[in-house]
């Protein structure tokens, strides 16, 4: 009976220890992720969450490249093609995006993670050495204003189209998300509204920002943010102003424009002439420019946007801008976005001496320099010959070809009042839908755009 | 036998005899063998109504003292059939017969211990090794296609040892997994690959039985890891005696279960130059006037038919290829061969094998070999401990192709234009622009796409015997299993193109460990009280690690591997653990053989969830009743078994769903090549595991001195507090948040018939048969939602209380409108029709879930000739083909269309399903119940011919046993649906909602092989 009892009690002690050191063993903690209170705890982790939204505004989907690609498609007018085997861009390109259009969602949804980001590095500021709190307070809010900015030009009824106080913009999120509730179910703000909070976040990061910053943003990319929703809002005078700080604060820092007009594109690092760019290497980095608009040989994929012969018909011989376009893949391609792993230029030191010019005109003045300088400044460049004075139709003619196909067109058509391919700069097929599963995820809090 | 055995047994008989006459007692001695004669080992024989009894000894021979009044033996062994023997005379000799899974005293091993089947109060199907043996197949789950009630088997296309979706009474799921358990000798094995298949490596020609448990009681003791049912896979023993030897040799060719047909040369350039000119017409352009063409759609499409035809002319339709055929390969071929011993001594026993397996698929570059080697020992060190080992080893090694939505995929490369010559002049494959999309077939040239599997499933146990009834248990296992994907694409592929050559290696390892501890107490109590108790624990612990490296540019395309990598461009790697403790204990109680009754639980602690939720108890209760025993049925001529059954339980799930899913998380980014933070989860701190309640109401019935058995199972599965990422505003910066909503309900009934047609001397006939239908509905969502649906453009999986999971929710096709040919959608009412696809209203149209499964299999034997026969059978599920927009899509763009695409609107009054053709303008290619069909089918699933010589002919030359035979897999199917093969879930979406989706899958395989196997 001893051993019997003996051999019990071991058995059961075995187990004891067995089931005592197995429930520590519960505890685990994940290795390649952390939590909420680590992220946001001290200046070197806000910092690091501020180059992730560096990463996040990078996407593919938002200034890698779609939000480029979707204005050029939406304002095609015949001079390009989308030929790729993708449907969704096609959608853009016919105007007869389906609300489920993958495309239309991820542009949503990433534009939106970007400015959660932001919002949780608004929200720790004061985590971060009193030094550097304005400039990465300056950063947050650009890339805040740069989303909302997207948003609203791609998703509302444009500036131009007016009743501003009462169209339907997209929702505001101002706040960091820690959990859903019914304060995450957010109704779209007016189109004035959002254009007042981007101007807001604009006017106060190009305050905070330094007047370099590496690739990142620094003054004249706030200000020349700012140019650009000045134009959208047909503000001239502050547009002008804005494009005026830019070029004056840039250039007195070493930004120029590049010594040729090829030179501005296909770059490993930022051109001089870059004022914000999306960096990308074969490590990192999403470029669809290149993926769409290049060819297998140069690693993009079919060659999926070819270029019309209507289009190469608005440049005279000589223009070093139409030398850049080349032919592959049985069709002419943008030279622009030619190589695989360059830079992805946002905002070029050329766009705002031709929006200062424009604003100038228009507001009758010679802020910083004349138009006509101005003007001749960009054709220079381009190997033209100077003019003797300009138009506003020459000043609009010359940015269109300076600025092809990166990403402008459909925001100039719609506040220039244009229409492309027979669908007015106001109808309701320029204007992207809510995507689908927003609408359904929103619990009937979301407005569909007119005519979807 | 030898001297000193003949005087142990007389000593145990004085001895013995010596107890009778102060004890009451008699001693019974006697040998266990198989049919062969060989000794079995470690059968357990007991006195009939009583618990007392013993095991037999390694050499098959036993000693029992019974009672003097005891009158017969039962007699049982794993695997084989239970035998009740008269106790006559001193020395019996008793000879079990192989089980067959109709038989109602089969022992059946259940979680923790066995069963004799008579007593089972759940729903265990038992599915025989032998009667899948020698399937040339790569994974076990596609042999047990159709073989089981309830249990569906779906492989997800035709790629060899590639995925496939195994569920037991339906998904009760619809984020965490909807797979069964797997237990291989109780080791809980990984199932959850890296990529491929991980039950592939397991080679099946080594497993003795599959028993799976469906209802809750059966399960529950896997408590939190069973609420989808688990498979317990025993493998192959030794038995002591003469060592027998095994081999066997299979060679046979695959083909494709059928092609789909696509347009010819002259077809896709008159239907493409009308779609251009329909087009044209839109936009009111002639383009026949030359004056009009420049710049017309037909321009466009001429001028890519040009580019398209290379040097041919397509004017004059100088090329016709079929490109679909070149997606297969021509010479698909089997290879098998097993060898296995099996043999041992009083003491120990051993079962080793080797094999080997190498079978191409259908596709181009598709291979699978797997090379496999197993040890399975067992050893009785003394009357009270008995100790042994079970180990397998294996490598696979597959050749893989890439997932069905890529264009380097073989099947494709359907998309290309007929009118474009496979290679140019110089006998160059073709790529783009020539070819309309990249040419797959550069990638059978250029890249290079292998999976290596290193795996090792074995465990430890030792069984200790502390008094008469009580034995204490443990296992201790391990499942390692180590993957390399070794990928390189060279500088003409797609994607090594612009970097001259791509590569990629990734590491994948992950290691299990799991210790069971446990004791079992058996009993009767009174002669009819049986008791049988067992209570225990259970930890397991998971690590995988994975590696990732990527380089690119390669100096020549024979280099292959990253340090030929001009530029390393990618790196990684991860770790992620999770770990589970429980505690389970189980009560069978029977009564007088009559009544049974048992009461489980168990206890389950696991690593994924949050702290207030990281323990669950899983309790379960079932009862069965006996008729056949009462004295009213006893002596019935018709009836010879009967039984009642019902069973009641609650199981969970905590797998499929990421090991850290409660946490709100924030991870690596990077930009400008620094890195970043950002976030990446929400938390949900009260995520909980999913619990299923499961009731099962169920009868045993043998008819005709058992000639006619069978069951019949009524059950109803109510999954509640589902895990699902439910979908969040985009606004929140999330997409999705996992939390647990809403309910789910499986209810169905389950018929198995099993019988004996014809028994007679020379000529036999079995049949056997089970149907079985299961009804899906979810119940709940989150209370306020009732609709999450899922139009992505493509496919119309939706979440609908109500409905089935991933029910196709979404427009209705109309036809093309005759006046115009425009599609035409129905509006919100069901009744008036519209053009515009954002205007048309959603409904049901289609369910993925099927409603019945069948399978029918027919034994036939003459003399030495054997025939099996087994159909398997799909019904009342529809298949939505999500490359509808491309491959069937009114020329929407240069995709070769299918050719129903020929019956197109062409002129008013024109009444059909195919919308005018119109290239660039999408009229119709929004997903709709334009792209759904009935997916039903029959299916030959296995047909099997053998011969055995007959033992005159075995003597002569000397072998112990010689079978030859063919067979064939999956040679006839029966189905309307029009695509390549109904069975398919096209590999890249596949998921629980994700079901029913057909992308370029490749059709099932269906081969024909030729086999012998000679036993020595």
């Amino acid at each position: 009976m001893k051993i019997i009892m003996k051999k019990y009690i071991s058995i059961v002690m075995i187990l004891a220890v067995l089931v005592s050191s197995c429930a520590k063993k519960l505890d685990l903690l994940p290795q390649q992720s952390v939590a909420e209170e680590v992220a946001l705890s001290s200046d070197a982790n806000v910092k690091k969450v501020l180059n992730g939204a560096y990463d996040a505004i990078s996407s593919g989907n938002l200034y890698g490249g779609n939000v480029f690609l979707f204005s050029e498609l939406l304002a095609a007018n015949d001079e390009i093609r989308w030929e790729g085997t993708f449907n969704q861009p096609r959608e853009v390109w016919l105007k007869s995006m389906l609300t489920t259009n993958s495309f239309v969602r991820d542009i949503w949804l990433n534009a939106y993670t970007t400015i959660n980001i932001s919002n949780n590095i608004l929200s720790a500021i004061n985590v971060v050495n009193t030094a550097d709190q304005n400039r990465v307070k300056g950063e947050a809010l650009f890339i805040r204003a740069a989303m909302y900015f997207e948003l609203i030009k791609f998703y509302a009824k444009p500036y131009s189209a007016g009743s501003v106080s009462t169209a339907p913009g997209v929702p505001l999120v101002l706040t960091p998300t820690r959990g859903i509730d019914q304060s995450s179910f957010v109704p779209r703000s007016t189109v004035e509204q959002v254009y007042t909070q981007i101007l807001s976040d604009l006017n106060e990061a190009e305050g905070l920002l330094p007047n370099t910053n590496t690739v990142y943003a620094a003054k004249p990319a706030a200000a020349a943010l700012l140019a650009r929703v000045y134009l959208q809002m047909e503000r001239f005078g502050d547009a002008r102003d804005a494009a005026n700080r830019a070029i004056t604060v840039a250039t007195a820092n070493g930004k120029n424009l590049a010594g040729t007009y090829a030179a501005a594109f296909n770059n490993s690092a930022n051109s001089v002439e870059y004022l914000f760019g999306i960096q990308v290497s074969a490590q990192d980095g999403a470029n669809n420019m290149h993926l769409y608009w290049s060819i297998p040989a140069y690693g993009g994929r079919d060659g999926d946007v070819s270029i019309q012969a209507t289009h190469l018909a608005l440049y005279s011989a000589g223009d070093a801008r139409l030398a850049l376009f080349y032919v592959g893949a049985g069709d002419t391609r943008s030279g622009k976005w030619q190589q695989q792993y360059k830079v992805l230029p946002v905002i070029r030191l050329a766009e705002m001496y031709l929006t200062r010019a424009e604003a100038n005109f228009r507001a009758g003045t010679s802020v910083g320099d004349s138009p006509l300088n101005d003007i001749n400044r960009i054709r220079n460049r381009a190997g033209l010959t100077s003019l003797g004075a300009v138009t506003l139709a020459d000043i609009l003619a010359e940015r269109k070809l300076e600025l092809a196909h990166e990403g402008h067109a459909v925001h100039d058509l719609k506040r220039l009042r244009l229409s492309a391919d027979g669908f007015a700069y106001n109808d309701n097929k320029m204007v992207l839908p809510i995507p689908q599963r927003e609408i359904d995820a929103s619990a009937g809090v979301l407005v569909q755009n007119d005519g979807y | 036998m030898n001297m000193r055995k003949t005087a142990a047994l007389l000593l145990a008989v004085t001895l013995c005899s010596v107890q009778f006459l102060w004890a009451q007692t008699k001693t019974v001695i006697g040998k266990v063998t198989d049919a062969s004669g060989a000794p079995l080992a470690n059968a357990s024989i007991t006195v009939k109504g009583s618990r007392s009894g013993t095991a037999s000894g390694a050499d098959g021979t036993f000693s029992l003292s019974v009672p003097d009044n005891a009158k017969v033996l039962v007699v049982s062994a794993v695997g084989f059939e239970a035998q009740e023997v008269a106790i006559t005379g001193s020395l019996l000799s008793i000879s079990l017969r192989e089980g067959d899974s109709r038989n109602m005293d089969e022992v059946i091993v259940v979680g923790y211990g066995t069963k004799i089947k008579k007593d089972l109060t759940g729903n265990i199907a038992r599915v025989k090794g032998s009667e899948i043996a020698n399937t040339p197949v790569a994974n076990f789950t596609q042999a047990l296609q159709g073989r089981a009630a309830g249990v569906f088997v779906e492989s997800q296309n035709g790629k060899v040892g590639e995925g496939i979706k195994v569920r037991i009474r339906g998904a009760g799921s619809i984020s965490a997994s909807n797979s069964p358990l797997y237990v291989v000798d109780g080791v809980p094995i990984n199932s959850d690959p890296n990529s491929g298949n991980s039950l592939a490596d397991i080679n099946f020609n080594d497993i003795e039985t599959f028993d799976i448990l469906k209802d809750a009681s059966a399960a529950a003791i896997y408590g939190s890891r069973a609420a989808n049912g688990v498979v317990l896979i025993t493998t192959k023993k030794g038995r002591a005696g003469k060592t027998q030897l095994n081999v066997n040799m299979q060679y046979g060719t695959n083909k494709p279960t059928g092609y789909r047909g696509f347009l010819d040369a002259k077809e896709y350039v008159d239907l493409l130059r009308e779609a251009a000119i329909n087009s044209d017409n839109i936009e009111g352009v002639d383009p026949l006037d030359p004056a009009q063409y420049p710049g017309s759609w037909l321009q466009f499409a001429e001028n890519r038919l040009t580019r398209y035809s290379g040097f041919s002319d397509w004017r004059t339709l100088q090329t016709n290829t079929n490109w679909e055929k070149l997606a297969f390969n021509e010479d698909s071929k089997t290879k098998l061969i097993d060898v296995s011993a099996s043999g041992g001594t009083d003491k120990t026993r051993f079962f080793v094998s080797g094999g080997f397996n190498d079978q191409d698929g259908i596709l181009f570059g598709n291979n699978f070999q797997r090379i496999s080697g197993r040890f399975n020992l067992d050893h009785e060190a003394s009357n009270k401990v008995k100790l042994g080992f079970n180990l397998s080893v294996a490598r696979t090694i597959a050749n893989r192709v890439a997932d069905d939505n890529e264009f380097y995929t073989p099947m494709q490369i359907v998309a290309l234009a007929p009118i474009t010559p496979v290679r140019n002049q110089a006998g160059v494959l073709y790529d783009r622009p020539t070819t309309t999309y990249y040419n797959p077939l550069i990638e059978l040239e250029d890249s290079r796409y292998t999976s290596t599997v290193f795996r090792n499933i074995g465990g430890l146990y030792f069984n200790y015997k502390v008094t008469q009834g009580l034995v204490f248990k443990s296992e201790f296992g391990v499942d390692i299993q180590s993957q390399s994907d070794d990928r390189f694409y060279g500088a003409r592929t797609i994607i090594g193109q612009s970097t001259n050559g791509y590569g990629e290696a990734t590491w994948f390892r992950r290691f299990n460990y799991n210790t069971n501890n446990y004791l079992n107490y058996t009993k009767i109590f009174g002669g009819v009280h049986d008791l049988d108790a067992t209570a225990g624990m259970s930890f397991q612990s998971f690590t995988t690690d994975l590696s990732f490296v990527s380089g690119e540019d390669f100096p020549v395309d024979a280099l292959k591997k990253l340090a030929s990598a001009g530029r390393i461009t990618g790196g990684s790697t991860s770790t992620s653990e999770s770990a589970i403790l429980s505690y389970f204990a189980r009560a069978n109680y029977k009564y007088d053989n009559k009544y049974l009754l048992s009461l489980s639980g168990r206890i389950d602690g696991s690593s994924r969830f949050g702290k207030e939720n990281k323990y669950g108890f899983f309790p379960a209760v079932s009862a069965g009743w006996i008729l056949s025993e009462e004295n009213f049925l006893r002596n019935s001529d018709f009836i010879s078994f009967l039984k009642l059954r019902g069973s009641f339980g609650l199981t969970g799930n905590d797998a499929g769903f990421g090991d850290f899913a409660q946490l709100g998380l924030w991870g690596a980014a990077k930009y400008n090549n620094v890195s970043g933070l950002v976030p990446t989860q929400l938390a949900n701190p009260e995520l909980k595991w999913e619990k299923s309640a499961q009731t099962d109401i169920g009868i045993d019935f043998g008819l005709f001195d058992n000639r006619l058995t069978g069951e019949l199972d009524y059950y109803v599965r109510n999954t509640r507090d589902l895990i699902y990422n439910v979908p969040v505003p985009g606004t929140s910066g999330f997409a999705t948040q996992t939390v647990n909503i809403g309910s789910m309900q499986n209810k169905g009934f389950e018929i198995v018939l099993n019988s004996v047609n014809v028994n007679s001397r020379d000529f036999k006939w079995n049949s056997s048969l089970n149907v079985s239908k299961n009804k899906n509905k979810i119940t709940k969502l989150d209370g306020d939602q009732t609709l999450i649906p899922g139009n992505d453009g493509r496919y119309l999986n939706s979440l609908i209380v109500g409905e089935g999971i991933g029910v196709f929710y979404g427009p209705k096709f109309a036809g093309a409108d005759p006046a115009n040919g425009d599609a035409l959608y129905y509006l919100p009412d069901g009744k008036t029709t519209t053009n515009d696809y954002n205007d048309a209203g959603d409904f049901v149209v289609g369910d993925p879930n099927p409603d019945w499964i069948a399978g029918l299999n027919n034994n036939f034997s003459y003399k030495g000739i054997e025939l099996s026969v087994l159909f398997q059978g799909v019904f009342g599920n529809q298949i939505m083909n999500g490359a509808g927009g491309f491959m069937s899509a009114s020329f929407d763009w240069f995709d070769n269309q299918t050719r129903d695409q020929l019956d197109r609107w062409q002129q008013p009054g024109d009444i059909t399903n195919v919308p005018q053709l119109r290239l660039g303008y999408g009229n119709g290619i929004g997903a709709s119940s334009r792209y759904i069909e009935n997916g039903s089918y029959v299916r030959l699933k296995n047909i099997t011919l053998a011969y055995n010589l007959t033992s005159k002919v075995l003597n002569k030359l000397k072998i112990r046993s010689a079978r030859f035979y063919v067979t064939g897999v999956n040679l006839a199917t029966f189905t309307k649906y029009t695509g390549w093969d109904p069975e398919v879930n096209t590999d890249y979406r596949a998921g629980n909602r994700n079901q029913g989706s057909d992308f370029y899958a490749a059709p099932q395989i269906k081969s024909l092989t030729f086999g012998i196997n000679l036993g020595f």
